[in-house]
């Protein structure tokens, strides 16, 4: 079937993701129509898109409203309807069942949803409804992180998926990583499960030791507990929740939620979005920060961490001499140096240990690499491996810190390429 | 050309959308990177190089950090007492740093040439590195005190074709759209993930604010940091590097010609030497002839492709006709046919020029040389001319009073 999309109907524009994405269409030429409960919603959505693009022009192609006015009208002209409400399978449901009367056969139904199980969210709908229903799961914000996983359910037609990840890859731009309909996909399912590992690390040593310890010249751009900050630990809760529920491997313990995370997200230290409070860290007047005392929960100031091993690494990353770094981290000693080991080889034996489960096993390590890079702006696995000196060094280091060397290492040939521009995952910091 | 030979055996660019301050490096860390970069795509081995020649504006300004030759000798063992130098001649110094390792090689010092441009900018804020780009201009006449003071020159110089010519600043919004449309086929390329259509290039508002004159935000190049290395051979280095590939020489690009002229510094003096006569920039058109004639070329339309210098729209606007693909003053015409397009008779910048890819002013004429290398070997990707073999770069310094224009084939 030929199939072509010229109009989108995005549910839930009041949304960051459902206004971004949208306008991230409507940037690149597509008619928009941003729906949500009230219009003023949509509206915010529209200045949070024209703001994204910095112009105004965008705003042509987009068509703001509510559900109960232009709901029907959407649905009928709409190739594409993308569903961003809320993040809870009654709510997408019942959406689904709002729609359904007036969308055309034929049309694409997706969801940024990367948690919820993506078999359950179609039932009940008609045949031709769960054919052209998949997952395009956003990274946030879409204008600067590109990355886009991508599945279908039981019941979505193959080229369906095929089709969407081309268009989303030549009509938006997007790093698009097929992935299988497991809960948190790839990008989540990591990069939270080692969030939560931090969380319960930093109970012992401290929120600004811990994000002093795994910074970002370990390989990310953002510090764990500060990304976490940003998320908002609300969600944090849910994706832990969610994976807890909905997954088992081999690190599933480590799927924890410290009770002073729970503790912090009862009192509404939520990060970012509730600045007042704070969240693992909170921001002076002065520009400083303080950090929570997982134990009181009081916050306290900054103990300025210095750690020499970590101090000769940033030195010389510095500089770009990024695999000298990674030959210091390797040859510290101490409980510090131990915690960064620690965490890079969870990071690896992680990633390479979920390929095939998360991704096609003949994708190799490729797909989780372009993830976490174009996901979550941290180095890829691949990328990490070649730092600490190739495979065997990598293998070694995961061996003695007690992990298995997962066979998708083993057997990686993507770890041997020159990292072009991989510097720009490795700040100084 | 009469004189030997100068081969481009490849080279490397940073990606022109990071911020180096703000991952914390050194300029150095960028330069490395490079260089390191640069052995992994060309295949060259540190033990090939005889000579690093870098090209640099204003480090001593944007990073307290001038002697950038020196930090080449520490990227390698090997290189222990290398010769190094550093060039400037403002956003044309890695072009002069080019045009000094080709005479290097011509004489026979040297038989292969690693040679970096690298400027650092996002180190201080938009109106001090405005202030320090003014001393690539007459500082005292023309800069003090001038918040922008480039973009007030380049303003003026769509305002001499106003003048002599006429000029529609809807064609300067077309070359703002096209350069960065092609800049999203580049992955190296700074604002190859930005939203621009020719609708916003036309637009004023508080995403497009005027910023002196007629010239508007999506009028005008990127603050930049990024870095090049890009190295040159002579003939008997090439013909070997040829072998170790299983090549032949026919199919290593090399540089045919070449102009180099100085116009004087100051913007209205050039514009006064110009009145009355059919080039408003004669001394950038006499480096375009100059390289047309040493490369046994007849026009630019024995070109395939070209990379021009369009640190604003007005300066592509003025490289069309100076490159030959209009008449003097007629330089939309080429813009409303298309002429300039990929896919037209003679594209420009498909890299995204300054405008698109991003100019680091110091690095910005050893890009150009990369992105034409790139061009005439096949290997530009995305961006790619198809069935290039011939392509020209014009790097200006100044309000266009450096300026160096390359022709490379293979």
């Amino acid at each position: 079937m030929e199939r072509s999309i010229q109009t989108v109907l995005v549910l839930g524009a009041s949304g960051t993701i459902g206004s971004l994405a949208g306008g991230l269409l409507a940037q690149n030429g597509f008619r928009v129509y941003f729906l949500s409960r009230h219009t003023a919603g949509s509206l915010k959505g529209l200045e949070r898109a024209i703001a994204q693009a910095r112009s105004e022009v965008i705003a042509r192609n987009i068509i703001c409203g509510d559900y109960d006015g232009l709901l029907a009208e959407g649905c009928e002209k709409a190739d594409w309807i993308l569903e961003c409400v809320a993040e809870e399978a009654a709510v997408k449901q019942a959406m689904y069942e709002r729609i359904e009367p007036y969308r055309r056969p034929g049309t694409l139904v997706s969801s940024v949803t990367s948690s919820l199980v993506l078999e359950d969210l179609p039932k009940g709908r008609s045949s031709d409804f769960q054919k052209h229903f998949l997952s395009t799961h956003f990274y946030n914000p879409p204008g600067k992180m590109l990355a886009c996983e991508i599945c279908g359910q039981s019941r979505t037609d193959p080229s369906v998926v095929d089709f969407m990840a081309d268009f989303l890859e030549s009509r938006l731009r997007r790093v698009v990583i097929r992935v299988r309909p497991t809960a948190g996909f790839a990008g989540n399912r990591i990069a939270f499960l080692l969030f939560a590992w931090i969380t319960e690390l930093a109970e012992v040593y401290g929120v600004e030791k811990m994000d002093y310890l795994i910074g970002p010249y370990t390989g990310r751009i953002m510090a764990p507990l500060a990304t976490i900050d940003l998320v908002g630990l609300d969600i944090h809760q849910a994706i832990i929740q969610s994976l807890q529920k909905h997954t088992s491997d081999f690190l599933h313990h480590k799927l924890v939620l410290p009770d002073y995370v729970r503790r912090m997200i009862e009192a509404g230290h939520l990060g970012r979005k509730t600045r007042e409070k704070g969240g693992f860290y909170r921001r002076l007047e002065s520009g400083k920060y303080e950090y929570i005392d997982p134990k009181t929960l009081d916050y306290i100031p900054s103990f300025q961490p210095h750690v020499r091993f970590v101090e000769e690494a940033k030195q010389l990353i510095h500089l770009g001499r990024y695999w000298e770094a990674f030959d210091t981290i390797l040859r510290a000693e101490g409980t510090e140096a131990d915690i960064v080991k620690q965490i890079l080889s969870a990071y690896l034996a992680y990633s390479y240990g979920l390929v095939g489960e998360v991704t096609e096993p003949s994708v190799g390590i490729a797909g989780i690499d372009k993830v976490m890079s174009a996901g979550f702006n941290w180095a890829a696995p691949s990328v990490l491996v070649y730092m600490l000196g190739g495979r065997e060094k990598a293998a070694k280091l995961l061996s003695g810190q007690g992990f298995e060397v997962p066979a998708a290492l083993q057997k990686d040939t993507a770890c041997e390429q020159y990292p072009f521009n991989a510097g720009k995952y490795f700040p100084a910091k | 050309m009469s004189s030997k030979p100068v081969y481009i055996l490849g080279g490397y660019q940073t990606d022109f959308a990071r911020n180096w301050a703000r991952e914390n490096k050194h300029i150095s860390a960028m330069m490395r990177e490079a260089y390191e970069g640069s052995l992994a795509v060309s295949q060259i081995e540190p033990r090939d190089i005889q000579s690093a020649f870098v090209g640099n504006f204003a480090a001593e300004l944007y990073c307290r950090q001038g002697h950038l030759g020196a930090f080449f000798v520490d990227f390698d063992a090997v290189f222990k007492g290398l010769p190094t130098s550093r060039f400037e001649g403002a956003c044309a110094s890695s072009a002069l740093a080019v045009l000094s390792a080709m005479a290097h090689i011509q004489a026979g010092w040297y038989d292969c040439i690693a040679v970096v441009g690298v400027e650092q900018m996002k180190t201080v804020s938009p109106a001090e590195g405005g202030d320090f780009l003014g001393t690539a201009a007459w500082y005292e006449r023309e800069s003090a005190g001038i918040e922008f003071p480039f973009p007030k020159l380049f303003g003026k110089l769509g305002d001499v074709y106003e003048e002599r010519y006429g000029l529609d600043d809807r064609h300067l919004a077309r070359i703002a759209a096209i350069n960065y449309g092609n800049a999203k086929n580049n992955p190296n390329a700074q604002t190859r993930d930005w939203f621009m259509s020719y609708d916003h290039a036309c637009q004023k508002g508080r995403y497009n604010v005027p910023i002196t004159g007629r010239i508007k935000v999506t009028d005008c190049s990127q603050v930049t940091d990024g870095a090049v290395c890009v190295y040159l051979a002579s003939e008997a280095f090439a013909c070997e590097y040829a072998n170790r590939l299983g090549q032949t020489l026919e199919t290593i690009p090399r540089i045919a010609g070449w102009g180099h002229t100085t116009a004087p510094i100051e913007f209205a003096a050039k514009i006064a030497e110009s009145e009355g006569r059919p080039y408003v920039l004669p001394w950038t058109r006499k480096a375009v002839l100059d390289a047309y004639r040493r490369a046994g070329i007849r026009d630019c339309w024995d070109l395939d492709v070209i990379e021009t210098h369009d640190c604003f729209t007005t300066s592509e606007y003025m490289a069309i006709d100076h490159f030959g693909l209009t008449e003097p003053g007629q330089s939309w015409k080429a813009i409303e046919e298309g002429v300039i397009e990929m896919g037209g008779r003679l594209p420009m910048n498909p890299s995204g020029g300054l405008i698109g890819c991003g100019h680091p002013v110091g690095a910005t004429g050893a890009r150009q040389l990369l992105d034409a290398f790139k061009q005439v070997s096949g290997t530009a990707g995305g961006y790619q001319v198809d069935g290039a073999r011939r392509a020209a770069t014009l790097n200006i310094g100044g309000s266009a009073t450096t300026n160096v224009v390359f022709v490379v084939e293979a």
